[in-house]
Formats: structure tokens, C-alpha cells, sequence
């Protein structure tokens, strides 16, 4: 009998554990690696919709994808860029880098041009320029 | 008869009003445009080229491990050698470079050779009489690059049947002075296709 609650114990210890572990992968005010502060994320598309800040022209290209890391004491962004039409797709993007105060932490980018294939995937990756950049926008303008 | 004074008048008007025509149509448009804008007025070497290629530097440069590790290497900016058949200024992509790197805070920058000669001058004028001893610089206090920065820019340039497509290719290396070592190195690529 009390083999039977010691091993009882050992399980919901275990599964405990589990879920703490779990539970502890992901930092409050971060979602897929990312920082999003106060705003409430659960899932692919609300991080994506939180990141991404199309200007000018619209483009049809959609990031389907959004992970970040550090690397060193320096954010790591990588983003899958999507182009579902059966047309090839010319883009321009750059990323915003935000500091701990909402303020911008680095210059504006240069824009960086993209050519994507009809019907492909690329991932777009950028290193932040500098330690305070605790945030980010990836800023999407159509050239068609 | 025409009495010239008319006659005058009569050519007079219409060739001044086809002139102010002519002038108001030929009115330049000067706008200032977005500095970080892509430019592709033609393809040759342009200003987003070289945005690009500081950019990508810098940041690859920022991830290596000599310079991630917060030990402040100081660098020294050796030449990038123009390999293509067109003028390209290395100098400013270099510049640029340092400016990115310098403004991490990541790495310092020694004086390099192409600004060698200023230092020496300035230093030796210091040494002057004109100058208070206590208040002037020392000579033999400058501090040696532990790593220099070289690197090379090619292209490859094939024109057929009004197509012109140019490649470029920056290679840039950090160089460990002391011990000879490539301690980073890295390269951006860039493809440019103009057709009429």
C-alpha cells in the first residue's frame, strides 16, 4: 500500500515537473522567441499581425512564419516570407529596432529588395544592431 | 509697305510667347527623395549597393565571436580592393562600415594608414613651443590595431540581346595582426538585371 502512493507520488511529482517545464520555456512577454510586452499572443498569426507593418503599397506576400532568438546579448529574427500566387513577387523590407522605452534604438534600415519565385518560401533572417533593441517591426512595402 | 516697327511686333510676340512656352516646359522638378530608398536608376554600382553592404557586414560582423565577446578589438581599416571595371568609391562602404561598428560600441577603430600622416602632423605640432608641454599630447602613446579589416569587391558583367545583368560579390576579412589569423570573414552578393 504504501509502494502503491509512493509511486502515485513519484507520477504526479513527474508530471508536475513536466508541465512546469513546459510552462517555463517560454518567458512572460515573449511568444515563438519574440518580445510582445503586454499584447496578448496565442498563435502564429496574432505574433505575425503584432510584428508586421506593411507601408506604402501592399504587398501580397505574407510572413507565415516569425522566430527569435539571442544571440550573444543581441536579438535574432527570423521570418518566413510566403508567396502563394503563381506570379514572381518583388519586395522591399527592413526591420525597425525599438528600444526598452518604445523609442527607436538604431537609424532607419536600408531597405532591402527580395525577389521571390512564384509559389515559394524565403527566410529572411537580421541580427539587431546593437544591444538595446529589445523590439522589433518588420515593415513590408510592395515594388510591383 | 509694312511699316517695320509692325513687322517687328508681329514676329516679336509669337516667337517670345513660343519662348517662355519652351521655358516653362523645360522647368526642372527638384524633390528630395528617401535616402535609404532602393535606387535603381540604373545598374550600376549605386547607393542602396552600398547600404547593403554595410549593413550585412556590420551586423555578420557583429555575431563573431572576436567581436561578440565584448573584448573591444581594436581595428584597423585596410584597403578594399576594386576588382570590377567600374569606379567604385571602397572608401565609403568602408566608412559606412566603421560608422556602423563604431556606433555598437562593439569595436574601436586605431588610426589607419591612409590617415597616418594627419596624425603624425597634428602630433608633431603639438610638440611645438607654441603648445604648453603639460597640456599637449605624448608622443609614443598610440595604441596599435590588434586586427585589420581588408577586403575586395568583383563583378561579373554579361550584356546579350538588350539584357545587362551585373553581379557583385564584397568579400570582406578581419585579420588577427598578431598571430595572422582569418578571425572572420564574410561576403554579400548582389544581382542586378536591366533589360531594355
Amino acid at each position: 500500500m504504501k509502494r502503491t502512493w509512493t509511486i502515485i507520488a513519484l507520477l504526479v511529482a513527474a508530471l508536475a515537473a513536466g508541465c512546469s517545464a513546459k510552462k517555463g520555456f517560454e518567458k512572460p512577454g515573449f511568444s515563438f522567441g519574440c518580445p510582445i510586452g503586454d499584447a496578448k499572443v496565442s498563435s502564429m498569426e496574432d505574433l505575425v499581425k503584432l510584428k508586421v507593418v506593411h507601408e506604402g503599397k501592399r504587398t501580397t506576400i505574407e510572413p507565415t512564419e516569425m522566430r527569435c532568438t539571442m544571440t550573444g546579448d543581441l536579438q535574432k529574427i527570423d521570418v518566413v516570407l510566403n508567396n502563394d500566387s503563381s506570379q514572381v513577387k518583388r519586395i522591399t523590407y527592413k526591420f525597425r529596432w525599438i528600444d526598452g522605452e518604445g523609442m527607436r534604438a538604431w537609424d532607419e534600415e536600408v531597405w532591402k529588395p527580395l525577389l521571390m519565385y512564384e509559389n515559394s518560401n524565403v527566410t529572411i533572417s537580421a541580427v539587431a544592431p546593437t544591444n538595446k533593441a529589445v523590439d522589433f517591426r518588420l515593415i513590408l512595402l510592395s515594388q510591383e | 509697305m509694312i511699316d517695320p516697327s509692325r513687322l517687328s511686333r508681329v514676329v516679336l510676340l509669337p516667337l517670345l510667347a513660343a519662348l517662355a512656352l519652351a521655358a516653362g516646359c523645360a522647368t526642372e522638378k527638384t524633390r528630395y527623395g528617401d535616402a535609404r530608398g532602393v535606387e535603381t536608376v540604373s545598374n550600376q554600382f549605386g547607393s542602396t549597393d552600398l547600404q547593403l553592404i554595410a549593413e550585412s557586414m556590420t551586423r555578420s560582423m557583429l555575431n563573431a565571436p572576436v567581436v561578440a565577446g565584448g573584448n573591444l578589438p581594436i581595428v584597423t581599416v585596410q584597403e578594399v580592393k576594386n576588382k570590377t571595371s567600374e569606379y567604385i568609391d571602397t572608401r565609403a562602404i568602408t566608412d559606412s562600415i566603421r560608422v556602423e561598428l563604431q556606433k555598437s560600441g562593439r569595436v574601436r577603430f586605431a588610426v589607419d594608414a591612409a590617415a597616418m600622416d594627419q596624425q603624425i602632423e597634428e602630433l608633431k605640432r603639438q610638440q611645438s613651443d607654441y603648445y604648453d608641454a603639460k597640456k599637449s599630447t605624448e608622443t609614443g602613446k598610440m595604441v596599435g590595431a590588434a586586427y585589420r579589416l581588408e577586403g575586395n569587391i568583383t563583378s561579373i558583367v554579361k550584356e546579350a540581346k538588350g539584357v545587362k545583368d551585373v553581379f557583385y560579390k564584397f568579400n570582406l576579412q578581419l585579420w588577427n595582426i598578431q598571430n595572422g589569423l582569418l578571425d572572420w570573414t564574410d561576403e554579400k552578393e548582389i544581382r542586378k538585371t536591366t533589360s531594355k
